[in-house]
């Protein structure tokens, strides 16, 4: 049982190692406005100039 | 004493401290960017505890971010399809870092809890927006929402508890302007195409591009406009009331708000307002649930005097835009309607008090100048009073608009809460001491003595015709009182005008001709971020 | 068409701020009072004592003292203004009644008591702040702002007779000028009018800058002379159009525009008839400052009223002109750096064009006009365009 639970316990700090680990080196180097930059926008404006709106006065 | 392990692990990070490579001569915070963009190659190492806080807190406003999506997954899928501003808003994190750029400590820590107050308060805002946009689909309470202009102050609103005040320009225009300054330029190139002049203010001229483009929410039965703060606001007020074809009632504050014949008239405009309100939403006033928020208001207010006090000292934790930005938020589009506000204000002034118990100098004691920042702000440039800290040692003490309306208002008596609350609109963003008469623009030395600066900032919008038409009296007067005094050309919304680097270069040339001083950053000094968020 | 007896005369009034009549009416021992803007009511600056004098800067091409303290990024009248004020223009005036209708215009009347130009001892400024609106809270402010800021200054600073008899005596005279001017615009309706848009401009112009009662004689005058004057044989222009718009107190602008072959058959812009020469009628049981302060309230057309039935108003009012004047189209005119006009422009031309069917041409000008050129492209291209508009509406009749 107390074995068992150490496992779990084990398990769960290494999945929250992980999780710190991956979000970290996200936050660290950057990685997120990078991506957002250099793919997202991109595609996200190419998407916004195609895009017809109702452009009038009134 | 400092921990072996994290001086240990400083040592090693230090290389990716941008303080600590200005101070050593191996270069500083602009060696971390690529050339243009504004994206950074690596976040900032502020020291382990430091970053750590900072990473913590960017997992935060990443958990309000998923909340937002959580909630409305479909509303907000499809208003980031359907509205060029929600592409914006993507360029958050960016933003937050640019604006916390060199903070460490307390001051990183209060900056934070302020931004984050902003990020709950805005995702949810949006999720709630987008989930009842009609142009989306609807939701049940589209019908229960009261587009309102963004700088009118929507607490007197409060006493319609059914309803939901939401100031229709923020989320596309007001707030996202802050953190992107290629959006608007867009909007602004949308009015002058239908034949706006291009020397009309930007501000004004981006959301008559919003409303020419159809890109506001589709909310509410009825609107309520106003002539804050300025000429080119009530202008587009008169296109966005036919584009978004609602009833509409302007709430036409007095414009010289100085003078006490002008408090009885708006006051008189503000129960028209909620006449109107009630007879377009079938609505009853409710005082006591506006008593409730204005208990709030006053509180926040309170607490804001107490923030001045400790402004005045060399010891503030809250600095620069930390202090501008949320002010600036929690009154305009809060306004008392939000409980987390109250709170964050009550563990903010703890921390102040603290610090200035211990006497704590900000910015590792390198403030060389205390300045007041006047007249409206570059939007485009939100982090310009974090760049000139970095690279002058000048510390924005406090901002023009920081000082809207803080007046308490009465909670007991209906006549008396209602004169109060006109007198407290009237004093709202780029208001206050931008317009209604001279008196009002030359207050700024007084507030420059009593915050004991030695510099004045003049935010100079090339098209704000009041402001310009201080221009030199202005200018005379600093001389004669003997304030270091930086006009800051910019265009407000459009970066193509005056750019960023347009604007830093004026100060670099004061700083060092003028004041004849050194950069503490001399990476910070000239760059080029025109292509950066 | 035999010239007009008078016009040389009325041209020559035009040259300066300080005129003939003005110098005389100071030399009688009246007040000369300043206003910029309609929203200060010209009929209370004539009351007994005083006469009213709408500030302009003839002949100002470069007012670089006052760009030094108001920057080139401003309103180019506001900033003729101020460096006339600065030049000693305007110390024929006992006091300016400004009102804070744009932000511009505000700041340039604080310049007025900032920097003290006019150099008169009595001199003193006040500002109003006019409402936005025409509801009744709107107008219990205006007429509480006019009190305070015009009535009661005029009376505890110069003993003015601010009576309801004196009210109602200054009412019948004011609405005697009124009705000359507006007889004289009405002729502008004919199918070939005995008078020109420019001298009717010059006309509408001295009325609003000399003294009412020494201008009033020569006004009467040229209205008799009108009444029988023979027209041209033929109409001589291609097109008749009506100028709307911002500040336009040159008339050689109204002659730039009939020279390109449009004559300027209404002029619904500040300084213009449109409104500013209607009769002010006193209600039963209204008092005549009230009347006033309605009659001002209701006509005004400022492009700064936000109220949808007050915007409706700036083009339901123009869409009567261009019937009532059988105008073929509209040329809106905006002041530099004028944001009020620079916004209506684009509304209204949208709304007359696509809404009413009239043609429209927007331009921007400077307050003094320099280079014309381009200007006078802009009018013979929408000449040309208003007369292709008439060929094919005959073939369709046809």
């Amino acid at each position: 049982m107390k074995k068992k639970v150490l496992g779990i316990v084990l398990k769960l700090m290494l999945v929250l190692l992980g999780t710190f680990i991956a979000t970290f080196t996200i936050y660290f180097f950057n990685l997120e406005n990078k991506l957002i930059y250099y793919v997202v926008r991109p595609f996200l404006n190419k998407h916004y100039d195609s895009q017809r709106r109702d452009r009038r006065i009134v | 004493m400092k921990n072996p392990i994290t001086a240990f692990i400083d040592k090693k990070m230090q290389r990716f401290d941008p303080i600590w490579r200005a101070e050593n001569g191996k270069g500083g915070q602009r060696s971390r960017y690529y050339d243009k963009t504004g994206i950074a190659k690596y976040r900032e190492w502020r020291g382990t505890k430091d970053t750590f806080y900072d990473y913590l807190a960017w997992l935060n406003n990443l958990k309000s971010m998923g909340l937002m999506v959580a909630s409305a997954p479909l509303p907000v899928l499809k208003g980031m399809w359907e509205y060029r501003w929600m592409g914006s808003y993507l360029g958050t994190f960016a933003f937050i870092d640019r604006l916390f750029e060199g903070f460490r400590g307390p001051e990183l820590r209060i900056a934070h809890m302020n931004m984050h107050a902003i990020v709950q308060s805005l995702t949810k805002k949006i999720a709630l927006v987008l989930s009842n946009d009609k142009r989306l689909g609807g939701g049940p309470l589209s019908d229960r929402m009261v587009p309102m202009d963004e700088v009118l102050p929507p607490l007197f609103m409060c006493g319609f508890p059914n309803l939901i005040p939401i100031p229709l320009q923020t989320l596309p225009e007001f707030i996202i302007c802050d953190i992107d300054q290629q959006l608007e330029p867009f909007y602004i190139d949308v009015a002058e195409s239908f034949g706006l002049a291009a020397d009309v203010c930007s501000r004004c001229s981006a959301e008559t591009g919003v409303t020419f483009n159809d890109d506001f929410p589709i909310i509410g039965k009825a609107l309520l406009s106003t002539n804050m703060p300025c000429n080119a606001s009530e202008a587009t007020s008169m296109f966005q009331r036919r584009r978004i074809g609602l009833p509409d009632f302007p709430v036409t504050l007095a414009m010289i708000h100085n003078e006490p014949g002008a408090h009885p008239y708006s006051t008189q405009i503000l129960r028209d307002a909620i006449k109107f309100i009630e007879d377009e939403y079938g609505e009853v006033y409710d005082w006591d649930a506006l008593f409730a928020r204005a208990r709030q208001m006053n509180e926040q207010n309170e607490i804001e005097l107490e923030k001045w006090d400790i402004f005045k000292t060399p010891h503030s934790a809250l600095c620069g835009i930390a202090e501008t930005l949320y002010r600036l938020y929690s009154w305009a589009s809060v306004n008392g309607q939000e409980d987390y506000f109250t709170k964050n204000d009550r563990k903010v002034i703890k921390i102040m008090r603290r610090c200035y118990e211990k006497r704590y100098m900000p910015f590792g004691g390198k403030t060389r100048h205390r300045a007041f920042l006047w007249g409206p702000s570059a939007v485009y440039y939100t982090d310009f009073p974090t760049w000139i800290q970095n690279c002058w040692g000048v510390s924005i003490v406090l901002n023009m608009d920081s000082t809207m309306g803080h007046n308490m208002i009465n909670t007991e008596d209906p006549e008396e809460a209602i004169k109060d609350l006109a007198l407290f609109s009237e004093k709202a963003v780029m208001r206050h001491h931008a317009v209604g008469g001279w008196d009002n623009v030359n207050a700024v030395w007084d507030w420059a003595k009593n915050f004991d600066c030695d510099m004045v900032l003049m935010n100079d919008n090339v098209a704000c015709k009041g402001m310009n038409g201080v221009h030199a009296m202005m200018e005379e007067q600093a001389r004669d009182l003997g304030f270091y005094f930086i006009f800051v050309e910019h265009d407000l919304e459009d970066c193509r005008t005056v750019s960023r680097r347009d604007m830093r270069n004026i100060v670099n040339n004061y700083m060092s001709v003028v004041v004849g001083e050194e950069p503490l950053d001399p990476t910070l000094l000239d760059f080029d971020d025109s292509e950066a968020w | 068409m035999k010239d007009l007896k008078h016009l040389i005369y009325f041209e020559d009034l035009l040259q300066e701020a300080n005129n003939e009549l003005v110098a005389q009416a100071v030399e009688e021992g009246k007040l000369g009072l300043g206003y910029n803007c309609y929203y200060t009511p010209e009929v209370l600056l004539n009351l007994p004592g005083c006469f009213s004098s709408r500030l302009r800067a003839p002949r100002c091409t470069s007012p670089e003292i006052a760009t030094y303290y108001m920057t080139n990024r401003n309103c180019p009248y506001v900033r003729s203004i101020l460096e006339r004020a600065i030049e000693g223009g305007y110390n024929y005036l006992s006091a300016l009644f400004g009102a804070e209708s744009c932000a511009a215009m505000e700041r340039m009347q604080e310049h007025f008591f900032l920097l003290n130009p006019v150099k008169n001892d009595k001199f003193f400024v006040t500002i109003i702040d006019p409402p936005m609106k025409g509801d009744q809270t709107s107008l219990d402010y205006y007429k509480a702002q006019l009190k305070l800021k015009v009535v009661d200054e005029l009376h505890d600073r110069f003993g003015i007779d601010t009576s309801e008899e004196a009210m109602r005596q200054t009412v019948a005279e004011f609405n005697e000028l009124c009705d000359v001017i507006t007889e004289i615009g009405s002729f502008r309706k004919l199918e070939n009018p005995p008078i020109t848009g420019y001298e009717f401009h010059v006309i509408q112009l001295v009325s609003q800058v000399c003294p009412h009662y020494l201008i009033l004689p020569y006004l009467r005058e040229t209205l008799e002379e009108i009444r029988t004057r023979e027209p041209e044989p033929k109409f001589p222009y291609r097109a008749r159009i009506i100028l709307a718009g911002s500040e336009i107190d040159d008339p050689d602008f109204t002659k730039l525009v009939e020279s390109c072959g449009a004559m300027v058959v209404a002029d619904r812009y500040c300084f213009g008839s449109f409104p500013s020469r209607e009769r002010i009628e006193i209600c039963e049981g209204e008092t005549a400052f009230d009347a006033i302060c309605r009659h001002y309230l209701h006509w005004n057309q400022c492009a700064r009223f936000m109220s949808g039935d007050k915007i409706d108003q700036r083009h339901t009012e123009l869409k009567r002109l261009v019937d009532e004047f059988r105008a073929d189209g509209i040329v809106y005119e905006s002041m530099k750096f004028c944001e009020f006009w620079s916004y209506e422009k684009v509304l209204a031309s949208h709304v007359l064009q696509n809404e009413c069917g009239v043609p429209c041409c927007t331009i921007e000008k400077e307050y003094s006009l320099g280079s014309v050129g381009q200007l006078r492209t802009r009018f013979q291209a929408f000449v040309e365009s208003l007369e292709i508009k008439k060929i094919q509406a005959r073939e369709v009749v046809r």
